[in-house]
């Protein structure tokens, strides 16, 4: 008895080290927003901002270009949200429930196309958008990411794991497909659209890669690459204005955490027990 | 389809409108991602035999690009200077990285998992404080960690609290640091993502499982040895594959903590900021492609061998 308490004790104090290794920096930065310069790059390091400031959050937005970059990625977000939910269930409903030869084939060339690393195609899609005259355009991203694999592997799974009973009733009185599936097979998939677009719409929110290929003028940059953009060229000298605006891209992300956590947890277990 | 004999299918018009309809479905999803999938790959691999400006008339040039980027790994081994060959230092870096971020973030990931599965007072709020930084940008995550690593930051500071004589240096403009600071970056924010696999694979092992090892007088220590890690072990498979596929593809940590030029001295270079590079600053989408070939090949092949040993239960 006397073990299993010391066992928990050191268990407890490993989950309070991880719990301030986690949070601290989010913490740190919080604190910081509201300092001084001056004072955040003092050491030892202060924990009370003084004197108290919103200027960090003020300059932060008068960057003239801040509205248009949450609003790129806002409508980036939206629009790969919305070819996600639409095509991935199409597709993902195909694969999962309609008989006809070539279907696992072609499913099996989707899935490999998981292990295609971007780096290697991205001079083609550079070359490709450049031929259909989208670039530094905000709109090549959401055609580049019009449906995503993944997205069809998560449909699938999520209709493969539904009884069948749902869809056959519907076949025997001889509804087509296409009726069963926006009939029955859409409202029966209200959690598989709640986690496409959870995760279709944080990964635009966090997207790099793909806008730093795709989008060269600084009124067309999302979010992340906007704040790296001014990170490296107003403020150098003064950090504490990029800490602010660290932090205001973080609130989509918290938001989304608090809210749909459980899809969000779903979703990254879904996709790693593939098949 | 074993049961279905293919020229009954087609002439049966039940079926026929099965297949039409499902491939009517599938049309979008297929079309797309062949297109910026298999169709791409097969342009890089043509493009990877010609010069090319973007502009101009494509050139045949054989295996030159491949040759060239061989070429740049073989001088940049035998000590060639830093600036005569970017895709060696990329290379060199990104190995160093990955062997840091792999065993580091897995094992985290697994003590993370342990503790929040465990039922020990304030797991919940734990848990959620463990989860968090997965799911955040990982550019908002460099930029704030930059503060942390700069010469008057909050790393240095905790450092030097630990070990007086460890100094103030400024991580991100040092050579030797500047990959161990994108590693911690890396660290801090995916060792999360790991951590949920690992809590669905610990719930999932049988509870009655545990309490006879519980009854039979196994410690924690040892139920973990003995049960729970050989019941993980395709999770930690899986986490190890696709860790390591990850973190050799790193470029927007390097692109943010050391810049789009790769640092002091390459020193923060990574092999796609490199092949970025290449084929966007310096203009040269022939040899960006031969690179990506090349690292794509250097990239998979031992992966697949590693799946054939050790893969059995995978999958």
């Amino acid at each position: 008895m006397r073990k299993r308490v010391y066992y928990e004790l050191i268990a407890f104090s490993a989950g309070v080290f991880f719990f301030v290794v986690y949070t601290i920096p989010f913490l740190r930065s919080l604190i910081v927003s509201f300092m001084t310069w001056e004072q955040a790059s003092r050491i030892p390091p202060e924990w009370l901002p003084n004197p108290f400031i919103l200027e960090n959050y003020l300059r932060l937005f008068r960057i003239e270009l801040f509205p248009r970059w949450v609003l790129n990625t806002l409508l980036y977000g939206g629009l790969v949200s919305i070819s996600n939910v639409l095509l991935g269930l199409m597709a993902g409903y195909s694969f999962a429930l309609l008989k006809y030869p070539g279907r696992d084939l072609l499913f099996n060339a989707l899935l490999a196309l998981i292990m295609l690393p971007m780096f290697v195609t991205m001079v083609p899609l550079y070359v490709i958008l450049t031929q259909l005259n989208l670039l530094d355009n905000i709109i090549a991203l959401p055609i580049l990411g019009l449906v995503n694999v993944n997205t069809v592997f998560m449909a699938r799974q999520y209709f493969l794991s539904l009884p069948r009973e749902f869809f056959e009733a519907a076949k025997l009185d001889g509804a087509s497909h296409l009726r069963t599936f926006v009939e029955i097979a859409l409202p029966l998939a209200k959690p598989l659209i709640i986690t496409i677009t959870v995760y279709q719409f944080l990964g635009a929110w966090n997207s790099f890669f793909l806008p730093v290929i795709v989008l060269k003028s600084p009124e067309n940059f999302v979010y992340a690459q906007g704040l790296n953009y001014a990170f490296s060229r107003v403020w150098y000298v003064e950090y504490t204005p990029i800490i602010a605006g660290t932090l205001v891209g973080s609130i989509p992300t918290l938001l989304f955490f608090i809210v749909f956590r459980k899809f969000l947890i779903g979703g990254i277990v879904i996709r790693t027990y593939r098949r | 389809m074993p049961h279905l004999n293919k020229k009954r299918f087609f002439s049966s018009k039940k079926y026929r409108r099965e297949f039409l309809e499902g491939m009517f479905l599938i049309s979008i999803a297929v079309l797309v991602n062949f297109v910026f999938g298999y169709f791409a790959f097969a342009y890089a691999f043509y493009l990877s035999f010609f010069r090319w400006d973007y502009i101009t008339e494509p050139l045949f040039s054989g295996l030159d690009n491949y040759l060239k980027a061989i070429d740049e790994l073989v001088k940049g081994f035998f000590g060639a200077k830093w600036y005569e060959v970017p895709f060696f230092m990329g290379l060199r870096n990104i190995l160093l990285y990955t062997i840091i971020v792999v065993p580091i973030q897995t094992i985290l990931a697994m003590a993370l998992a342990a503790i929040a599965s465990s039922r020990i007072r304030g797991s919940s709020v734990f848990t959620t404080s463990y989860l968090l930084p997965g799911f955040t940008c990982s550019v908002i995550i460099a930029l704030i960690f930059i503060y942390f690593f700069s010469q008057r930051g909050f790393i240095n500071y905790i450092l030097n609290s630990i070990y007086p004589d460890f100094g103030y240096p400024d991580w991100l403009y040092s050579k030797i640091l500047i990959i161990p600071a994108m590693a911690i970056v890396a660290i801090w924010g995916t060792s999360s993502n790991f951590a949920i696999l690992f809590i669905a694979a610990m719930q999932a092992i049988p509870r009655d499982v545990l309490e006879q090892a519980r009854l039979d007088g196994a410690g924690p220590v040892r139920r973990f040895i003995h049960i729970i890690l050989p019941l993980i072990k395709p999770t930690i498979i899986y986490a190890v594959i696709v860790g390591t596929v990850g973190a050799l593809q790193m470029f927007d940590l390097s692109f943010v903590m050391a810049g789009p030029q790769g640092g002091v001295e390459y020193s923060g270079m990574t092999v796609v900021l490199d092949i970025y590079r290449t084929a966007f600053a310096q203009l040269d989408p022939g040899y960006a492609s031969a690179k990506a070939i090349v690292f794509f090949a250097l990239m998979y092949i031992p992966t697949v061998l590693f799946l054939k040993k050790y893969g059995g239960g995978f999958r």
